[in-house]
């Protein structure tokens, strides 16, 4: 790990100060914030991330987690992931969010990891972690070695000749079909962005992940009130039973009438370079009745423009077969 | 702009790699000089030679660095140790003595909830968690709530046994 | 959970061998007070870090250190030519004291080629584990780089015979059916959770390592060999270890660089792998590739036999992958033929790994003919019962003790394996489609040369003493049974002392063998401890057997007995105190059986069958082991605790080899890419089956007087094939590549 220098911030315009001094806010920022360190700290050792300044933002008063004014749902950036998977107003409102966290990582993990620092994840991309080889994600440039390598758990939507990395999130898939909203404080002001809206595609610029600039400090994530009467579901599917990445997984809420399906929400994990959502996708069962043809015709939509690579072609299939599961699950 | 005197990451001396820093580890605090890289899993052998807390993979994959930070279990190979001062850290070591086991220690060797220890501290550091924790009574519950813990010898079985002994369940 | 969870009770004396004991170092386990290789710490320690190659194949052109050596904290890059360069160790398997056994003989930094990714190139050493890491990352190495060859399609160099009888091919041309199929394993890593360290420190000539060995005596001479020192100056410490799984049994490059680093720096030098570099340089199961041909009459007798099998080796290195092992003796067949061959590639030397040879041999065996009874029409377990040898085919000598009919038996009534639908996915449970399937286990039952000392102490204790290790099988315990046993005392009245090589040469923790190989020295030690106490106690001027002649006298179970008359015995704490002697000793020695030079005149194996049901949800491809039955025919159990529990970690150690464990090779720089905790997938807790372990208890006492074979490998040895089998049953899709992956299922 290279040296760097230590930094409490006395309050989040400190570390905003602090943090603007910085090139960049995407990969090979000389300045990080520091929260749960389970992305961050890895990455250091690895030398995928060398920061010169670490903002230490785990005593900032960013933790809380309570009912927001129009109520919906108030996270702090900082709320560890445990703590929103057990609290009692996500396990009754928002249940795809409680099961999508428990589902990722381990309880260790999700003491440490905060709301923030998941969705700032970085890819589990083997080659975006090794730094003897080439990666357009970490090395802008230089190439991609997943195209031609190991790339069985990698994107198969939104992916871009310079980079098929996934994006690897369980707790941004269920804030995406929640319809998130992430407020960021930064060097102009606050602001807020929707989740959907949040997360850039790779393109040719695969180190930009998303819209965050240097001196950004996501402050908190928005969830809008709960649907009455609907019922959610998140399910992760993967090789090995408990800790371990989404080889695909889908956050699902449905609300029905009359036997009809009047709202649906879904994204897919574990497929896409962002967490993916279509909402044509979705819009294609209201006001149908539950069924395998819908739910399968909803996964074709979703899953239109899937590009297979050499190793995961099987997660097209696989993808369908959660989404038409946990959409069965839901509406039974 | 933040005022760099005011930061408590101060160097022991100007120029210095080393940051003082005060650890409270099983109640008892160390002032210790360390390196700012330094994790708290290192900081907890090297340093201070409590070797009861392995490193078996360095980056959250296996377990077997687990110690409790405010209660809470966490791996010590991905905490800076710098960032801990002022948290109550608890390790194997204050958990028990081999002349004093915690009834959880007690189970793990009645059960034979190992084989070869390595992973052993970090087993019952979530073990001993997860007594806190709100997983259900269950068996299966007990083992997703232990799957962060690696064992390469496959002692699950007993491991999943011994805690559900101490918990009165089965 | 399964019966077999009830709570152990506390052994007495006399009948503490065969009874569930705790682990007499039980206590220091669970509390962190066992101190393994890396956690020794001395004065004036340095780190060292190893820098591996980024390439598999070429040449070192330059090593620029200049900004890792002005780095903080950093004493050294040390390089080829930074100290004399090493010897190479050679071969010796001619006693247990001169043990000279190794799989990758190139000594570091012999050469500037490059030959696998990860070998060394150079060695930052530092004040602080966190200086020297950093330094080592600093450290910029050029390469003329060639193409690596990492293919996993392998062709043998060349094919040699390992067993043959009657007419192979003659044998298929009679049989009413035959199969012929190819199996591949993919590489495997062992990952113990503990890595290899190495704690190196001169006083003078004198070299001790604290070690991260399953053979301290072996390392010892082989460390000796390479830095030119007498095996005498060499001390080796092992005294916990976090497990090997075999990649600990023979020394690797580290382990020489720390001592050379300790003596070129003049400091104690304390190096510890990334999990990333146990993937490179540490051995490895390589990949395998087999073929299996049965052919059989129509009521399912085999007619002949073929197993074809090659498997992948380092450039340098010949390591070969025994899989035909068992073939020849698992099944009576009139014809057989087993070939073997290896496939050079740019890899890191591979190395045994628990069950090597049986255990990927056995998953092509044992898929072969499930597939076999499939084309028969007939229930696998029948088909194995019809093919039961009465001797060893393959040697043409009679089994010490075969219960292998027994075991299908027993596992099936256990299993309920009577109410199997044979059809392609007709069980179902809960909306889950069921398969169950069976597969054969054998491993080898032999035992290494040891010696042992014993003391018996005036306070009533004994030590028992051994360069033996407990690798995590029990070996602490074990030793104290057998001493306990022997002199009517309880456990915890008996000091054990194990690795390290001041003690009695032991032999190295392999093979399933430790336990085997010490009945005789350590039951001797004991016999020579009463027969030393008893002639002291005869020569006594004035003692309680002054005046006996020590013909007349007895020791047993730790008390002098006449072997006439009325006389009281007397226990060898009260004999020592009266004759004012502190201590008395004895020491004994065994003979090995493994590898011994002649024809044996028995077949020494143990056997077992291993039955499991998958569940499979193909909504959502979703395949789990739900529940195993293994039953084990090895002979006596000493330890009912600790043999069950090796069962069953081998039985979850199965399931990763048949569902997850894949190390991947890059082609293009060669590198094991997938070389960490995260992306090489083990089984968990939650992956962990309902498991059924029972043992047949028949003493063989052809290897050792208590009739113990050994456990720790062959709860592998079969596992993935009935996994497989089940698939099979489940889906009706044969899987003949592991890990089988759910794509595959998929169709």
């Amino acid at each position: 790990m290279q040296s760097f220098e230590l930094l409490r911030a006395a309050d989040p315009s400190a570390a905003i100060a602090a943090a603007s001094r910085s090139a960049t806010a995407q990969q090979g920022a000389s300045v990080r914030f520091l929260a749960g360190g389970t992305t961050l700290v890895d990455l250091m050792k690895l030398g995928v991330e060398a920061p010169h300044l670490l903002v230490d933002i785990n005593r900032l008063p960013l933790d809380g987690i309570g009912r927001a004014a129009d109520g919906g749902l108030r996270i702090g950036a900082t709320a560890r992931n445990s703590d929103l998977a057990h609290d009692p107003i996500v396990k009754a409102e928002y249940a795809a969010l409680s099961q999508a966290i428990l589902s990722g990582a381990s309880t260790q993990l999700r003491n440490a990891a905060t709301t923030a620092g998941n969705l700032l994840q970085r890819t589990r991309c083997l080659y975006f972690r090794d730094t003897a080889t080439p990666c357009n994600k970490r090395e802008p440039g230089s190439g991609c070695s997943a195209i031609d390598g190991a790339n069985r758990m990698l994107a198969i939507l939104g992916t871009s000749e310079h980079c098929i990395a996934s994006n690897p999130s369980d707790m941004a898939v269920a804030m995406l079909a929640y319809d998130a909203m992430v407020h960021i404080q930064g060097p102009q002001g606050e602001r807020q962005v929707a989740i959907a809206d949040f997360f850039l595609l790779p393109g040719d610029t695969p180190d930009r992940e998303n819209v965050l600039q240097p001196g950004d400090l996501v402050t908190h994530v928005t969830l809008p009130p709960p649907e009455v009467g609907a019922r959610a579901a998140y399910l992760k599917l993967r090789d090995r039973v408990s800790y371990e990445f989404a080889l695909v997984s889908a956050a699902v809420s449905v609300t029905m009438a009359e036997g009809r399906m009047a709202s649906v929400r879904f994204a897919l994990g574990g497929v896409g370079t962002r967490p993916w959502r279509v909402p044509a996708a979705e819009a294609s069962l209201i006001g149908q009745p539950p069924g395998e043809a819908a739910f399968r015709q909803a996964a074709d939509l979703a899953l239109a423009g899937a590009r297979p690579q050499s190793q995961n072609g099987f997660k097209i299939e696989l993808a369908r077969r959660c989404l038409v599961h946990a959409l069965n699950q839901v509406t039974r | 702009m933040s005022d760099p005197t005011s930061n408590p990451f101060s160097a022991v001396e100007p120029n210095s790699d080393l940051l003082s820093v005060v650890l409270r580890i099983n109640g008892a605090s160390h002032a210790l000089q360390i390196d700012p890289r330094a994790t708290l899993l290192d900081c907890l052998r090297d340093t201070l030679q409590l070797t009861g807390t392995k490193k078996g993979c360095d980056h959250g994959q296996c377990g077997a660095c687990t110690v409790h930070i405010n209660g809470r279990r966490r791996n010590a190979c991905l905490a800076l140790a710098a960032v801990h001062e002022g948290d109550e850290i608890l390790t194997i070591e204050g958990v028990g003595t081999p002349d004093r086991l915690h009834p959880l220690q007690a189970a793990f060797v009645a059960r034979d909830a190992y084989q070869c220890g390595y992973c052993t501290s970090g087993q019952i550091m979530s073990a001993l968690a997860l007594l806190q924790e709100p997983c259900g009574p269950g068996d299966d519950e007990v083992r997703e709530y232990m799957s962060g813990n690696l064992c390469r010898c496959g002692a699950y079985a007993n491991i999943v046994a011994a805690i559900q002994d101490v918990r009165g369940q089965s | 959970m399964s019966a077999s969870h009830s709570a152990p009770t506390q052994a007495s004396p006399m009948n503490v061998i065969g009874r569930p004991h705790p682990r007499v170092d039980g206590a220091l386990k669970v509390t962190g007070a066992a101190r393994y290789a890396g956690d020794h710490y001395l004065p004036g320690m340095l780190y060292a870090v190893p820098v591996g190659a980024t390439i598999a194949k070429g040449s070192i052109t330059a090593i620029d250190a200049g900004v890792a050596e002005q780095m903080p904290g950093v004493r050294a890059i040390l390089r080829r030519g930074s100290f004399p360069p090493l010897g190479r160790a050679e071969l010796d398997m001619s006693s247990a004291d001169t043990t000279s056994i190794l799989d990758e003989f190139r000594p570091p930094f012999d050469d500037d080629v490059v030959r696998y990714y990860g070998q060394y190139v150079a060695l930052a050493v530092a004040d602080s584990f966190e200086q020297a890491k950093a330094a080592a990352d600093a450290v910029r190495v050029s390469y003329a780089v060639e193409i690596p060859d990492v293919d996993p399609a392998l062709v043998a160099e060349k094919m040699t015979v390992k067993s043959e009888r009657g007419d192979a091919e003659a044998g298929f041309a009679g049989a009413a059916v035959t199969i012929d199929q190819r199996y591949a394993m993919a590489p495997e890593t062992h990952n113990p959770i503990e890595t290899h360290a190495t704690l190196a420190v001169w006083e003078g000539d004198a070299l001790t390592l604290h070690e991260t060995t399953q053979g301290v005596i072996n390392h010892r001479n082989v460390v000796a060999r390479m830095l030119g020192l007498p095996a005498e100056k060499v001390r080796v410490i092992s005294r916990f270890l976090g497990s090997g799984f075999g990649n600990k049994l023979w020394p690797w490059t580290h382990s020489p660089l720390a001592a050379a680093a300790a003596r070129t720096l003049g400091r104690p030098v304390k190096l510890v792998l990334s999990r990333a570099m146990t993937f490179q340089s540490v051995g490895h199961r390589p990949r395998i590739e087999q073929r299996i041909r049965l052919g059989a009459t129509a009521d399912g007798k085999l007619t002949s036999v073929r197993h074809d099998y090659v498997n992948a080796t380092s450039i340098l290195d010949s390591y070969e992958e025994n899989c035909g092992e068992a073939t020849p003796h698992m099944y009576s067949t009139p014809n057989l033929r087993v070939t073997a061959g290896i496939a050079r590639r740019n890899i890191g030397t591979p190395t045994s790994m628990r069950g090597p040879g049986a255990v990927p041999g056995l998953y092509a065996l044992e898929s072969g003919m499930d597939e076999l009874a499939v084309a028969l029409g007939m229930d696998p377990v029948e088909l194995r019962l019809r093919n039961e040898p009465s001797i060893d085919e393959g040697l043409g000598v009679p089994f010490s003790s075969r219960h292998f009919q027994e075991c299908l038996r027993v596992g099936a009534e256990r299993f309920g394996w009577s109410r199997r639908d044979p059809r392609v996915g007709a069980m179902t449970r809960d909306g889950l489609t069921l398969g169950w399937g069976v597969a054969a286990c054998s491993w080898i039952a032999e035992r290494f040369a040891s010696n042992a000392a014993v003391d018996l102490r005036d306070d009533g204790t004994a030590r028992v003493a051994c360069a033996i290790q407990d690798i995590g099988t029990g070996t602490y315990t074990v030793m104290a049974q057998m001493v306990a046993e022997r002199l009517g005392l309880p456990t915890d009245r008996i000091e054990v002392a194990l690795g390290d090589t001041r003690l009695p040469a032991g032999p190295v923790s392999g093979g399933s063998m430790a336990t085997a190989s010490l009945v005789a020295p350590i039951h001797e030690a004991v016999a020579k401890a009463g027969a030393a106490l008893i002639a002291a106690a005869c020569a006594a001027k004035d003692g309680p057997f002054s005046g006996s002649r020590p013909e007349e006298l007895d020791f047993v179970e730790g008390k002098i007995t006449a072997k006439t008359g009325n006389r009281q015995a007397m226990g060898f704490d009260t004999v020592l105190k009266a004759l004012g002697m502190p201590a008395i000793s004895g020491s004994g020695s065994g003979t090995g059986t493994f590898m011994a030079p002649g024809k044996p005149t028995v077949s020494k194996h143990s056997f077992g069958a291993h039955f499991v049901e998958v569940t499979w949800q193909p909504e959502t491809a979703r395949l789990r082991v739900a529940r195993t039955v293994s039953v084990i025919d090895a002979g006596r159990i000493l330890n009912p605790l600790a043999a069950r529990n090796q069962i069953e970690g081998s039985v979850v150690m199965g399931i990763g080899m048949a569902l997850f464990e894949e190390t991947h090779y890059d082609a293009r720089n060669g590198a094991p890419v997938n070389a960490s905790l995260a992306d090489y997938v083990v089984a968990t807790h939650a992956d962990a089956p309902a498991m059924d372990v029972h043992f047949l208890e028949y003493p063989d006492t052809s290897l050792n007087a208590l009739g113990a074979r050994g456990v720790g490998e062959i709860g592998l040895a079969g596992t993935a094939a009935a996994i497989t089998n089940a698939v099979y049953h489940a889906t009706g899709v044969r899987v003949r590549e592991l890990p089988l992956k759910l794509e595959h299922l998929m169709s």
